[in-house]
């Protein structure tokens, strides 16, 4: 087989992997170019091809060492990168310009090509959230006016309204991503030791503050965060969690405790305040 | 600026640019004389250069298609000429490697009714007596466009190219055979190639005109889905040292070269203790 129609099948199903695929269920097609597809072992050519895209992606490491040291140890590199450099390539969209884009988009496609029943799985998308949870924050500008609480109240009266003070990004995993770093920090990590559960995290960052906070919280704390929008007063954040009009005391208790935590206040409904100034 | 001189000077240690190396310059002056950077990388971010300013630069080069059918834009070979002369780069390593190639055209097209097909990355070509013909022409034609000599790379090989006809060594050894070109012996590629085609690496490592190295490469290889794969930002195994060690014992190349690019997160107790121990087996 002359060697520049060789070359020529190669670059193009590494230009556009998606044609390899389309080889695989046609072959006729390279037939038609004068090529014997049965000389090309494609299954090594698509994976060729998410060698290359992973090196595309190698921007991205700065920000998810963890994330690609877990996808090396779980052997996933080629796998996750040749499957997505197949999909985009049959998407027709190119890879984004900015690491933060590429980032988002790896996402996005690794939230419908994983396989969650894979512990390895699990913990790729949780480290790979936590990673970006952390690089989004650190991004956010520190305020540098933050208006002072109206009250200094920690236990909230159903009027108050409770607001986070600061920036926060609520993600529900399934490991502690904490724990995997420090077992990927081993020559030879033990995935399979790591506990899988049900972990609430809050990942905060306070007005000001040049750090980030990393909170494990119990479900009513987490629920309750995800509601905070600082303009729903207590009581009814208690009748849209507990679905009575009474103001919950488990409820006033978990903002309480937030407020401990300094990642809330509260301040008063503007008709409350209104009617207090008079 | 700061240039490598390696006539009657004994082995020069580098790194390939990426993230990180201005600090492990900085850091290690002692165990680093020199710093490898891509013509693409100069090219599209001249300000890389100016790291010459600390450290001497060797050129390297991913445009040329030594192996391939397509040649380079005259004005890819003008800017690598230019960047050849700037920087006073002792050699250009290319790889011997296609990054173009034809358009993939039906029967019924021409092929210049399409663009040839670019990559970003360099491929094993076909290793066969026409790819080898190829390569001594193309070498015949590159060699008059730049100052400093062009020495090849051996490219990783990945699953069996159809149509070849001879092994990764003996085609290495045919194009040399044909060409004044040195040869950078990427310890690593040539391990995964090993690997992927099942032979022994040091029996065929044998086999190499290792009287030509010029410069050597290292870097970190992984298996996955079955396949040996190159990687820049995993430690090199200790199977790559015995290959060093093996060469080192025959002949003294003019550079080895550690290709830790792709993350800034490389361990640097690892590269600190490998650094110091290329420099004990050379003596140095």
């Amino acid at each position: 087989m002359k060697a520049n129609k060789v070359h020529a099948v190669i670059a193009a199903g590494l230009h556009s992997p998606a044609l390899i695929t389309l080889w695989r269920e046609d072959p006729n097609q390279l037939r038609k170019c004068g090529i014997e597809p049965e000389s090309f072992d494609f299954d090594a050519l698509q994976k060729f091809a998410g060698l290359t895209t992973k090196v595309r992606h190698n921007g991205l490491r700065l920000d998810l060492p963890l994330t690609f040291r877990l996808l090396n140890v779980a052997g996933l590199e080629i796998e996750l990168f040749s499957a997505y450099a197949t999909f985009r390539a049959a998407s027709g969209s190119g890879y984004a310009d900015t690491t933060a884009g590429r980032a988002q988009d790896l996402l996005h496609f690794m939230e419908h090509w994983l396989d969650f029943d894979r512990r390895e799985h699990v913990l790729l998308w949780d480290m790979m959230r936590h990673e970006l949870a952390l690089t989004n924050l650190a991004s956010v500008k520190p305020t540098s006016f933050a208006p002072k609480p109206s009250s200094t109240t920690k236990i909230p009266r159903p009027a108050d309204v409770p607001r986070v003070r600061g920036t926060i990004t609520l993600i529900e995993l399934r490991s502690d991503p904490r724990v995997v770093a420090t077992v990927l920090q081993e020559k030879a990590p033990r995935l399979n030791e790591v506990e899988l559960g049900t972990f609430n995290f809050c990942y905060w960052r306070g007005e000001n503050a040049a750090t980030i906070d990393i909170l494990q919280l119990n479900e009513l704390g987490f629920c309750l965060l995800t509601l905070i929008d600082g303009a729903t007063s207590t009581a009814t954040l208690s009748l849209t969690i507990t679905g009575e009009n009474k103001t919950s005391r488990g409820i006033v208790r978990a903002l309480g405790e937030l407020a401990e935590l300094g990642i809330i206040d509260f301040c008063l409904t503007k008709t409350k305040a209104v009617k207090r100034a008079r | 600026m700061k240039y490598l001189n390696t006539a009657n000077q004994p082995v020069a240690i580098g790194l390939a640019h990426g993230p990180g190396v201005t600090e492990y310059i900085s850091a290690y002056p002692e165990l680093i004389d020199y710093v490898e950077i891509p013509f693409e990388q100069l090219r599209h971010a001249p300000q890389v250069g100016s790291i010459q300013e600390q450290i001497p630069v060797v050129l390297h080069c991913a445009s040329m298609s030594v192996a391939g059918f397509v040649p380079p834009a005259d004005s890819t070979l003008d800017a690598i000429a230019t960047e050849a002369r700037r920087t006073q780069t002792p050699w250009i390593g290319e790889h011997l490697a296609f990054v173009t190639a034809d358009p993939l055209a039906s029967d019924s097209e021409s092929d210049s009714d399409n663009p040839p097909t670019a990559l970003t990355y360099t491929v094993c070509p076909q290793l066969s007596e026409e790819t080898v013909e190829r390569v001594a022409e193309n070498l015949a034609t590159l060699e008059t466009r730049f100052d400093a000599p062009i020495i090849l790379e051996n490219s990783p090989q990945y699953f069996p190219v159809p149509g070849s006809t001879m092994s990764m060594v003996d085609f290495i050894g045919a194009v040399l055979q044909r060409s004044n070109a040195g040869l950078l012996l990427d310890l690593t590629h040539f391990l995964i190639t090993m690997v992927n085609t099942g032979k022994d690496a040091l029996t065929e490592i044998a086999k190499l005109p290792l009287d030509r190295v010029v410069e050597i490469h290292i870097s970190g290889l992984n298996v996955q889905s079955g396949i040996a794969w190159d990687d820049h930002a995993t430690p090199a195994p200790a199977p790559v040292f015995e290959l060093l060690d093996h060469v080192l014992e025959r002949v003294r190349p003019k550079a080895i070269t550690f290709e830790y690019n792709w993350t800034p997160h490389f361990p640097e107790s690892v590269l600190l203790n490998q650094l110091q121990s290329t420099r004990q087996r050379l003596g140095l």
